[in-house]
């Protein structure tokens, strides 16, 4: 593809990449510690993948093959406007397979099929600091941070286990970066946080409207908080995807007609649609045979 | 011959090279590799970058000049490259970097491995604001992957060894020890003619084997 006249390559002036760059580094070298950076004005409002989308320009090349995911599927407005922003202003090729994708930008999902070495994840962040419903002072939680004073957070999660006799945090949970940095998965649900650890490739963050940007490096330990005779757990289902039958995926409640009738699907599409096409292969071979 | 003055330092019309050709693309590849490097400790990467370098710097160190310097950020030269004009001239010119005189106050060190005894005087950052540290771009003569170092941390699968020539005994020790102040410390890049290494703070070093 070609890209667009009169933008700069990737829509970011090369002043603002160096800055972004410089902090993206420092992020990687302290994993789960949170760089401010100066966010820029992007041509989208803010809570629309701004920081991602400014993270993505700093890193994207000639030679990336760049996929975008919102809650898991290719085909949403906000993935393909992303898609597009990006074939648009850097000329890059698009994909909406995980496995061929080179950088994979995504809002509150990771892909079912696991990434490999070499492959860069990038998250939307809403707001990135974990801390900051139990203390809203920036200048409080910095010190938590420096101070390695996480048990604020415990107590949350035991509020939950009072209550309910769970922790009853289903997205957006806290995880221990490297056994040092508290830090905010961006919200995606705690059935993705498993696969955060030891991610053979490398994870980047941002969120344009608190403008931070933090890194979790590959083959790093992402521990989910818990309590001993509390312990991490998932959430599961009792069905199975009705598109491709998957019973170990993250499944949508899709509402089908206004009489109350649902199904539940696989919220990664590009995931679903491979196993359909694996199916098939599958039937096809046994009828030739 | 003409000389533009720039606080201390000057500009010496005579004394510029080329940057890169292709500045946006090559800035691009370049901050890759080094995301790579600082991404997977220890893993050597080979720059392509220029055909020309100032004197004083390699070919590893002048790209990462071109790629990452601007106006927002402050550079110390150790005392042999400070006394190289055309390197600073060529610094001025292409990143209208600020050169600093007190090592804690840059953002970025540029040493030769045979200059640098200790790691004091460069800015650790602070436990609250830890990306403030200096980092620091060593110039070795050699680097490669034999057993002399063990690494392992963020980054590495199970253990990396490599080789980092001319860091001198106590130099390995400091840096060894200054592990335990993370989330402060320093983040060095290690490059020789056009091979380029990363050693960000959060990595372990065990050394196996000592140099001879």
């Amino acid at each position: 593809m070609s890209q667009a006249d009169g933008y700069n390559f990737a829509y970011l002036d090369e002043q603002t990449k160096r800055m972004i760059r410089r902090a993206i580094l420092k992020a990687v070298a302290i994993p789960g510690y949170q760089v401010p950076f100066g966010g820029r004005e992007m041509p989208l409002p803010h809570g629309w993948g701004t920081g991602g989308m400014q993270v993505t320009a700093s890193v994207i090349g000639t030679d990336d093959r760049l996929k975008v995911i919102d809650q898991g599927a290719d085909d949403t407005t906000n993935a393909i406007s992303i898609r597009r922003f990006f074939a648009r202003t850097a000329g890059v090729e698009t994909t909406e397979k995980t496995a061929d994708a080179t950088l994979i930008q995504t809002r509150h999902r990771i892909p079912e099929r696991p990434l490999k070495n070499g492959q860069i994840l990038i998250y939307q962040v809403p707001v990135p600091e974990p801390l900051r419903f139990i203390e809203p002072r920036d200048s409080e939680t910095r010190k938590m941070h420096a101070l390695r004073e996480y048990g604020a957070m415990q107590v949350k999660l035991y509020e939950d286990v009072a209550r309910f006799g769970h922790i009853a945090t289903s997205y957006d949970y806290p995880v221990m970066v490297n056994g040092r940095y508290m830090m905010c998965p961006s919200p995606i649900p705690k059935f993705d946080n498993p696969k955060m650890d030891r991610m053979p490739a490398l994870q980047l963050f941002g969120a344009g409207f608190e403008k931070r940007i933090y890194a979790v490096p590959p083959y790093t330990e992402v521990k989910s908080l818990d309590f001993d005779d509390h312990p991490f757990e998932v959430q599961q289902w009792e069905g199975s995807c009705e598109i491709c039958g998957s019973d170990h995926s993250f499944l949508d409640e899709v509402i089908t007609d206004d009489a109350g009738s649902k199904m539940f699907v696989c919220s990664d599409t590009d995931y679903c649609r491979e196993r359909l096409a694996e199916q098939s292969a599958a039937t096809t071979e046994e009828v030739a045979l | 011959m003409t000389a533009l003055t720039k606080g201390l330092h000057t500009v010496d019309a005579g004394l510029l090279i080329g940057g890169f050709d292709d500045p946006v693309q090559q800035s691009q590849q370049l901050f890759r590799q080094l995301l790579t490097v600082t991404s997977e400790p220890g893993r050597i990467e080979t720059v392509t970058a220029t055909s020309q370098q100032p004197d004083g710097l390699n070919v590893a160190s002048w790209a990462l000049a071109l790629s990452l310097f601007d106006a927002d950020c402050t550079v110390w030269l150790s005392p042999s490259l400070a006394a190289q004009p055309s390197l600073i001239s060529n610094l001025m010119f292409h990143c209208q970097t600020r050169l600093v005189e007190h090592a804690d106050e840059a953002d970025f060190a540029f040493c030769n491995a045979a200059e640098l005894n200790s790691l004091q005087g460069f800015s650790f950052g602070s436990a609250e604001y830890p990306a403030t540290s200096t980092s620091l771009i060593v110039q070795v003569p050699g680097l490669s992957g034999e057993p002399c170092w063990t690494l392992s941390g963020p980054g590495i699968e199970t253990t990396r060894s490599v080789r980092v020539c001319g860091l001198s005994e106590p130099l390995q020790a400091e840096l060894i020890d200054s592990r335990h102040r993370f989330p402060s410390g320093i983040d060095c890049f290690f490059s020789c003619a056009d091979q380029l290494m990363a050693l960000p703070r959060s990595t372990q070093i065990t050394i196996t084997e000592k140099e001879a």
